[in-house]
């Protein structure tokens, strides 16, 4: 099966790529079903890679295999939705592999085999089924990333130019890239990603930071369980994530671009390379764009393999570079040393998608979408025990009751609700009194101990045990958790062991007291965000169910 | 090309209320080092890249929310730092007491390699809870029976000193990590044996690995003897490098080597023969006294002047049958200078040909 003639043609297809570890992988593993040793020899001698390091690299990643059934394994979403959904009857009927949170939580279980996505709560019900739609958004509140995206045809470059879809980059490219930039920070545009930082600050700094060529960085990696925002954009808008892209790159003077496709997205994929090709044709990318002499860009898709922390941008970028993706010693940042150590703009998906928009309508009309002092909106990935979940792009600043009772439909029939997680799982849960109280922006949810971040919000009704919620969680941290800084990697073992039904190590007093020690030190000594934040399960768990943790410890 | 020199930028920031200087580029643990500010750390090693897992040389920043790992983070000028307070040693606590649930408790002979101790010294300097954060160990035993290298992972602590030491001073790039998080393991590629890897058996790894998982073989096998190992400072017989090393021996025996850390050849770094190949010293066949062969055709013990008689009559009869250029000299790779100089010395003026050599030239 491993011709030698084959793999040279592969090789030589990708290796003056740039990005090329990645693809070069795919290719292999498409054709063969998965990674021989021979093939990593060869990859290894042509992209002069030491062996034992891409052999380290590939088991870093969830769907690279070195062994049959590989690529044809099905894989089934045991997520925190998912599993209440049907997914541990799949995963045994199916004889599948678990793969964590695969961005579907607002539709039925997702199975994915080879590049097929199959969805179903039951195995004879499973079929391919288009990736759901944001839900209308009640009493006609002003969207901005949303705005458009429900109308047929919009992923296509005639139905985006319908609604004058690249049609400001003639009148950008008049004006000098400073301006677009203080158009981003005037409209206090910040990242979507979850960090929130100032995209514009951020474009600023790339297009000061000294080095060429510079690059941009699209993060559509969104692995954070009970997120799948990014997922609806790239399937349904891709053209406004382009163009998001090339804005940025005329800000910060960039020239290549790469949009970071998380594994489970991949008909996202076949959606992206067609619009890129489109762009590409319609003279929207490559050489003088648009007819400006000197305004090159270029954008690559590369697909992920399977890592969460490859969401996070260090490891995103080492990961994209084809080393071993641990994240990055900070400093430097990206905007000065990021893609092979050049100043790089990484920005996440929705975060590129409301740019055309912002530069479209102005930056006041952005932040006028906030509700009060908040500036513009945000996606919010709504699932689990609620009546209608969905992507919602909610004003900053919305009353989370608001969204889940008046937009959403309230708990289902004859349940309340107990408990809400934030930022997917890593803002960890809010319950009580906080469910009425807390409104859709970060000074609020912050408040609480939490964070809004990604804005993945999944509910859990009065049926739930929130210890084995939080086991749950925390098993999906320790398992993503990449391995490198001790209190993480030590830190969220221990913790799902004291979550979980063992009895060795729930003595109550010594349990508190090692819960509370391991925590304070993820959060104050973990390399990153990871680490930083899975403490807020096992904080946020006590804080609001303290009786649950009782029991567990009987 | 012209390369352009950076000025050397030095600046002063505050160290535990000392005001101190440093050289733009120098991180807040390499400032520190010089104030002999003691930080602990495992997963340092002053020769590597720094690379930030352990966390143990956490400081705190003034004006920063969370303490930085100062092995990783450049001094910046008027940064205010504290290295010992309160939190920070708690959380050095904890980050100890954490990475020794990770493994069996157990005490670790020094004769495994150079840093074997470091990680159960710390456990005691820091006043480190037995048995707190009980639950799974992380490490397994690999089946390496190769006769150098002890992998005995079940003290493996994840710092990857043993990677970095093999990519970035051997560069062998022989070692690498396997999967993600706690199910991380140290490994050749396909999880195969050193000696089918590109391992040279220089045992960097062994001598940087901080609790002993890594073992140096050869010097365990005088573990059994009970009294202490002597250090002795010399240099590697083998080469012209000039590799600094220190004997242990026990009693009058050699029983290992470790490369001195601070050789300037060297810097800790030996080849496999340096390292491990002294068993010849103290060997039964190793010869004491000069042999000659006999008319029986036996080599037999006899005195310096005799052989050295035996020797230059061995000399005279080539020169004599078939003259100056029969003679061919080859020195030994393992002579010192001066012997070798006295050997071409020897071959030139001696027998006035210029045929002399050197094993150790291929
Ligand atoms: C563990 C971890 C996972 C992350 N995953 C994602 C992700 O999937 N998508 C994303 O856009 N940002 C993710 N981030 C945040 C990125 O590091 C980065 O801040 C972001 O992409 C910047 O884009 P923005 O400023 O537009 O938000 C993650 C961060 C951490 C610590
Ligand atoms: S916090 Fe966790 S994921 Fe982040 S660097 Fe440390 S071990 Fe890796
Ligand atoms: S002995 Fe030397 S070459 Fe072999 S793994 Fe260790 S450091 Fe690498
Ligand atoms: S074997 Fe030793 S040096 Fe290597 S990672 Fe483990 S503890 Fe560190
Ligand atoms: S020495 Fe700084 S993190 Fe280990």
């Amino acid at each position: 099966m491993n011709d030698r003639a084959t793999d040279r043609v592969l090789i030589d297809q990708w290796r003056e790529e740039p990005a090329p570890l990645l693809p070069l992988l795919h290719a292999f593993q498409e054709r063969d079903g998965w990674l021989t040793e021979d093939v990593l020899r060869a990859v290894s001698a042509d992209l002069n890679i030491p062996l034992a390091e891409l052999f380290g690299t590939v088991t870093f990643y969830h769907h690279f295999s070195q062994e049959p059934p590989g690529r044809e394994l099905p894989r089934v979403c045991d997520g925190p939705v998912c599993r209440f959904q049907g997914a541990p009857n799949l995963i045994e009927k199916l004889n599948a592999k678990p793969m964590p949170c695969a961005g579907r939580c607002d539709g039925p279980v997702p199975v994915l085999q080879s590049d097929e996505v199959l969805t179903g709560t039951s195995f004879d019900q499973l079929k391919t089924n288009p990736s759901p739609l944001p839900p209308p958004n009640p009493g006609a509140i002003e969207e901005c990333v949303f705005a458009h995206i429900r109308e047929p045809g919009r992923a296509t470059l005639k139905g985006y130019r319908e609604t004058g879809g690249y049609d400001c980059l003639k009148r950008v490219l008049a004006e000098t890239p400073e301006h677009l930039v203080s158009v981003i920070t005037e409209s206090r545009l910040a990242g979507r990603g979850g960090a929130g930082f100032s995209t514009g600050k951020k474009w600023a700094m790339v297009a000061k930071a000294p080095g060429q060529p510079k690059t941009i960085v699209c993060n559509a990696d969104e692995g954070e369980p009970g997120c799948f925002k990014d997922r609806v954009l790239l399937n349904y808008d891709p053209h406004a994530i382009l163009e998001g892209m090339i804005l940025a790159a005329y800000a910060t003077g960039a020239s290549r671009g790469f949009i970071y496709l998380r594994y489970e997205y991949p008909e996202a994929q076949a959606v992206l390379e067609h619009a890129v090709a489109e762009a590409l044709d319609a003279g929207f990318l490559g050489q003088s764009i648009c007819g400006k002499a000197g305004f090159d860009f270029d954008i690559f898709v590369r697909r992920g393999a399977g890592a969460y922390i490859c969401g996070e941008e260090g490891s995103l970028l080492n990961s994209l570079e084809g080393k071993h993706p641990f994240p990055r010693n900070r400093p430097p940042f990206p905007v000065t040393n990021g893609f092979e150590d050049l100043p790089t703009a990484v920005n996440n998906v929705e975060t590129f998608a409301a740019v055309p928009p912002i530069v479209n309508h102005g930056a006041d009309w952005y932040q006028s979408l906030g509700s009060g002092d908040h500036a513009g909106t945000k996606v919010v990935s709504l699932s689990g025990d609620i009546q209608c979940p969905g992507n919602y792009e909610v004003p900053i600043g919305l009353p989370l009751k608001t969204l889940l009772y008046d937009w959403a439909g309230g708990p289902r029939e004859g349940q309340s609700i107990q408990a809400v997680s934030m930022a997917g799982l890593s803002g960890g849960f809010l319950g009580g009194g906080d469910l009425d109280e807390v409104t859709l922006d970060e000074p609020s949810v912050r408040s609480r101990g939490s964070f809004l971040g990604a804005a993945g919000i999944i509910v859990f009704d009065e049926r739930r045990n929130m210890v084995d919620v939080a086991k749950n969680a925390m098993a999906f941290f320790a398992e993503e958790s990449c391995g490198k800084c001790f209190p993480c990697r030590i830190g969220t073992e221990r913790l799902t062991e004291r979550l979980n039904g063992s009895a060795l190590f729930n003595d109550s007093d010594s349990w508190h007291e090692e819960v509370a020690d391991i925590e304070k030190t993820m959060m104050a000594t973990s390399a990153c965000g990871l680490g930083v934040a899975a403490p807020n399960i096992t904080r946020s768990l006590q804080k609001y169910f303290p009786e649950q943790i009782a029991a567990h410890l009987k | 090309m012209i390369t352009e020199s950076k000025p050397v930028v030095t600046a002063t920031m505050t160290l535990d209320g000392r005001e101190v200087t440093y050289t733009e580029g120098e991180t807040i643990y390499e400032v520190a080092r010089r104030a002999n500010i003691e930080v602990p750390t495992l997963c340092y090693d002053p020769r590597l890249e720094p690379f930030g897992a352990c966390r143990l040389c956490i400081v705190e920043v003034e004006g920063g929310r969370n303490p930085v790992a100062s092995c990783t983070t450049p001094a910046v000028a008027g940064m205010v730092v504290h290295t010992q307070t309160e939190a920070v040693e708690k959380h050095r606590r904890t980050l100890l007491e954490l990475v020794a649930s990770e493994n069996p408790e157990e005490n670790i002979n020094p004769l495994r390699g150079y840093a074997s101790q470091e990680l159960n010294q710390l456990l005691e300097k820091h006043d480190v809870q037995p048995g707190r954060f009980q639950g799974k160990h992380s490490g397994t035993s690999n089946k390496d029976d190769n006769p150098f290298i002890l992998r005995d992972y079940n003290h493996c602590i994840s710092c990857y000193r043993c990677v970095r030491v093999c990519a970035e001073q051997e560069g062998d790039h022989a070692i690498t990590m396997m999967n993600r998080g706690f199910e991380k393991q140290i490994t050749a590629e396909f999880d195969i044996r050193l000696k089918e890897s590109a391992c040279t058996f220089c045992g960097q790894c062994v001598q940087t690995c901080p609790t002993g998982a890594l073992g140096d073989r050869k010097a365990m096998r005088a573990e059994a003897q009970k009294e202490d190992f002597k250090k002795t400072r010399s240099v590697c017989p083998y080469c012209g490098v000039g590799c600094q090393v220190d004997l242990l021996s026990k009693e009058d025996r050699l029983v290992g080597i470790q490369p001195a850390m601070d050789g300037p050849a060297n810097e800790g770094a030996l080849c496999i023969k340096g390292q491990f190949a002294f068993d010849f010293v103290q060997h039964e066949d190793r010869l004491s006294k000069p042999l000659v062969r006999g008319e029986d055709g036996k080599l037999h013990e006899v005195d310096w002047d005799t052989a050295l008689d035996r020797a230059a009559e061995g000399f005279k009869k080539v020169r004599q049958q078939h003259g100056n250029h029969a003679i061919y000299g080859v020195a030994s790779g393992r002579a010192p200078s001066e012997a070798s100089y006295t050997m071409q010395k020897f071959i030139r003026a001696g027998f006035g040909t210029n045929q002399i050599d050197n094993c150790s030239r291929a």
